[in-house]
């Protein structure tokens, strides 16, 4: 398993367009994903989930993956994290 | 049939879907040369003179008759075509390889190569200047040598000796009015390429705000014109390398003289199962590597207007139709059958072959399918005998019979020897048919084209094609059409088969506006939500999937859709329905627009009834009915990358009138968004929609929005949920546009939107399946 971790920046925190936009790119990975921050966490792969999460900005969220493709997931969600959010 | 076509390893199938897209990409543009070449055939033929003074026709077509005028205009209508084929090329490259918004490749497409050609220009027309002034100042003199579009730059010392040649024999030409290096058609797929490249890379670009009306699809020109004036600049300095390299190829094929011209033609024959022909032939048509031919290239069979070529000219297909432009000077002798090796042999197999072989099949079907069998057979046979279109035809026994494909690969191939051998030079646009033979052959004239020879190795031909084919059906019991087991159904599709299939299936002939053909396809590919991409080349459907798993076998999908031959490999599939293809194309791109689409499988056949709903096995469709009231738009419209892309989900946008939302379904409420402008539902069926009021409206905190639930409420249909106010919207400069979309589209086998209009609360807006 890999994770990593990021505090979001977004001033808005992870609203419905980024959270759909991740989604996206985790969703062309085969790994398991879980979205974690805090004690919440939800599927890394389902939009609703995270868009429950209402994460806001200053927020640590960890990303781990669980799979073949785990270090590249992981990557990909901190490379578009560190870019949109 | 073997290991390419079933490999489903990733990387052969992506090479194989590259090869794939490229090999289509060049059908745009080649379907133009019939036309061209019908323009320029009639002109040419019926403007030579020795044509007109052999008939005695100079008062109805000789020069300063009104006939001859309108014939003038045709030969240089044709003839444009021929000359810009790099031009169409790029055009057309750029075109099917870019993902989205083609229309911008296009044009950058064009961009790119002008800016190419006009760069490479510059180099040359400096190199030319630099060192004529130089050798001035030495006491040497520079020349050129040829008119002003087709030079060569030579240095000569002041007593005459050549010192040096800047610009090697035919490199230089004319392209667009520009003098610039003779890139051919290499140059148009070098800018085609990088074009569709650039284009797939760069057409969402975001640019700084202050530069933002050239972001986007706006950048893709810009960018080509940046980045081609230092590929023309590097052409300049690169391409007389890859020139002097391919025309050596070339030249070498042509140093392995009748036995080259016998590979060229079996590999060419051998490809065309795999639909990979066009890659192949392509460069020997068009290119270097089809030699070169002409004054500078080749002086010492060159005698001026002799061959017509009055510059040189690149490849076997375009020097053909160069000199038929010329064919009109008094003093041409005979076409290069050079040039034509790689082409004039297909009319000995196309137009007699295949006759004598399908005759063959026909006298080995069963007694009682020979009806069927003949009319299969002789459609087939009459396509390759006039349009030289040979797929419905290899189709019938390649899958049956390999091994008589093998016997016809072999045979093909001769055949282009043969031509070779006998000096054959009859021109073709496209394939060896009739209709090419006519044009390309016959009017000319058989001194010029010895197309005499054609029916003579074609008599030939058909007996040897017919004998071999009866000995071997008969010898290996192959089941060719109408020998098949059982009943002997005979692989042809006609609309009364299909129907009595259909009727008998499963009588859920519920798509009655549907088409049934278009039906079977979709649902052979695994429904209208695993087709990616819908696309025809002369006689192939190609399609990419984007799942190769959900596709039918490959013999379920042939029979269910009465093709000759299905191909896949990987996420490409290729069913192969002969001429008729564009036809079912359309069709099938008319019946994906409809909502038939979306449940392909009841209107289709028994066999291919298994791919029903997966997943959510859903026995009935859900309608989700419109939460607002105001203009319903597909989602494709709303001006935001994200949900357009369909990031968050497939659905639909409306554009409110009003503004309230309300409970389109009994169901809970996932969540309200802490902006408050948007609301995650979920139905009690489970299908989850997130309604976005406005586009970037999360920038108003709030403001203008009062929601009237909270997360986890019950909510029964036609309750409101939220009310907003529309000015507060409009004022800040956002867009209303409010999208609706299933953020869990994925466990639906399709969603479609209703038709663009007018909606109010309880309108049918979208439908899950």
């Amino acid at each position: 398993m890999q994770s990593i971790s990021y505090v979001i920046k977004d001033p808005i925190g992870i609203h419905a367009r980024p959270a759909g936009s991740l989604i996206k790119e985790l969703g062309a990975f085969s790994s398991k994903v879980t979205i974690k921050r805090g004690a919440d966490s939800c599927d890394g792969k389902k939009l609703l989930a995270l868009m429950k999460l209402k994460v806001k900005q200053g927020e640590t969220v960890v990303v781990e993956a669980d799979g073949a493709d785990e270090e590249a997931t992981v990557k990909a969600a901190e490379a578009f994290l560190t870019k949109n959010l | 049939m073997s290991a390419t076509a079933e490999a489903q390893g990733s990387f052969w199938g992506s090479v194989f879907g590259v090869l794939q897209r490229i090999g289509r990409s060049f059908m745009l543009p080649v379907a133009l040369l019939p036309v061209a070449g019908l323009l320029l055939g009639l002109g040419g033929s019926f403007t030579n003179g020795d044509f007109i003074s052999a008939y005695h026709l100079e008062r109805i077509l000789g020069d300063g008759t009104a006939l001859h005028a309108v014939l003038t205009v045709m030969t240089n209508a044709g003839a444009v075509i021929f000359d810009n084929l790099p031009l169409l090329f790029a055009m057309g490259i750029a075109l099917g390889m870019a993902k989205k918004e083609k229309e911008v490749a296009t044009l950058a497409a064009t961009v790119g190569y002008l800016v190419m050609h006009a760069s490479t220009a510059a180099m040359v027309s400096i190199e030319k200047m630099s060192v004529t002034a130089a050798a001035v100042a030495n006491g040497n003199v520079g020349a050129y040598v040829g008119d002003d579009d087709n030079f060569n730059v030579v240095l000569f010392d002041a007593a005459g000796k050549v010192l040096r040649e800047i610009f090697h024999a035919g490199q230089v030409g004319d392209v667009c009015g520009m003098t610039t290096l003779q890139s051919g058609v290499f140059g148009g797929i070098v800018v085609g390429l990088g074009v569709a490249w650039l284009h797939n890379r760069y057409f969402r670009a975001e640019l700084p705000r202050a530069l933002s009306f050239f972001g986007g699809s706006r950048f893709v020109p810009i960018i080509t014109t940046i980045v081609y004036v230092a590929v023309g600049i590097a052409m300049f300095y690169v391409w007389p390398i890859l020139q002097n390299g391919l025309a050596a190829a070339g030249n070498g094929m042509h140093g392995l003289g009748d036995f080259g011209t016998l590979i060229f033609g079996i590999v060419k024959r051998a490809l065309i199962p795999f639909g990979l022909h066009h890659v192949w032939y392509t460069p020997f048509w068009y290119t270097e590597l089809g030699g070169v031919y002409g004054p500078v290239a080749d002086p010492a069979n060159h005698v001026l207007q002799a061959d017509g070529l009055i510059s040189d000219i690149a490849g076997g297909q375009r020097a053909f139709f160069a000199q038929l432009a010329h064919m009109g000077a008094s003093d041409f002798k005979h076409f290069s059958p050079d040039a034509t090796q790689y082409f004039s042999g297909e009319f000995i197999f196309m137009m007699f072959g295949f006759p004598g072989a399908a005759l063959a099949m026909y006298h080995c079907a069963k007694p009682q399918n020979k009806v069927l069998a003949g009319g299969l057979l002789l459609s087939a046979a009459l396509t390759s005998f006039f349009t030289g279109i040979t797929e419905p035809f290899e189709f019938s026994f390649l899958f049956v019979a390999p091994f008589l494909f093998i016997v016809h690969v072999v045979l093909g191939g001769l055949a282009y020897m043969l031509a070779h051998i006998f000096g054959v030079a009859v021109g073709l646009t496209f394939s060896g048919g009739f209709i090419d033979l006519l044009l390309f052959g016959i009017l000319p004239g058989n001194d010029k084209t010895s197309w005499i020879w054609i029916p003579i190795l074609g008599v030939i031909y058909f007996f040897v094609y017919y004998a071999v084919f009866r000995y071997f059906i008969n010898k290996f019991n192959f089941k060719t059409p109408g020998r098949e087991d059982g009943d002997g159904e005979v692989k042809l599709f006609s609309k009364a088969d299909y129907q009595a299939a259909k009727g008998g299936a499963a009588g859920a002939a519920s798509a009655s506006a549907g088409d049934p053909l278009s039906a079977a396809i979709t649902a052979g590919l695994g429904g209208k939500a695993n087709i990616r991409d819908v696309d025809c080349c002369a006689t192939r459907l190609r399609v990419t999937v984007n799942d190769g798993g959900k596709v039918a076998d490959k013999d379920t999908l042939r029979k269910t859709t009465g093709a000759s031959g299905v191909i896949t490999s990987g996420n490409a599939v290729q069913i192969i329905f002969g001429p008729r293809v564009t036809i079912v194309k359309s069709n099938l791109e008319e019946y994906l627009e409809s909502p038939a689409a979306d449940n392909p499988v009841t209107a289709t056949l028994a066999a291919v009834e298994t791919q029903a709903a997966e997943k959510k096995n859903l026995t009935s469709a859900i309608a989700i009915t419109s939460p607002l009231e105001g203009e319903l738009i597909p989602l494709s419209e709303v001006p935001d990358e994200g949900f357009a892309g369909e990031n968050m989900g497939k659905g639909a946008a409306i554009v409110p009138s009003k503004g309230v939302i309300k409970a389109p379904f009994d169901g809970t409420v996932a969540m309200v968004f802490d902006t408050l402008h948007a609301i995650n539902l979920v139905s009690d069926d489970g299908v989850e929609v997130l309604i976005h009021v406005g586009i970037d409206t999360v920038k108003l905190r709030g403001k203008g929005f009062s929601p009237k639930v909270k997360d986890d409420d019950k909510i029964t249909k036609g309750q409101v949920l939220m009310e907003f106010d529309i000015p507060t919207i409009t004022n800040a400069g956002y867009s209303l546009a409010t999208p609706v979309v299933i953020t869990n589209s994925d466990a639906y086998g399709s969603i479609t939107a209703s038709p663009k209009g007018k909606v109010t609360f309880g309108d049918k807006i979208l439908d899950i399946k």
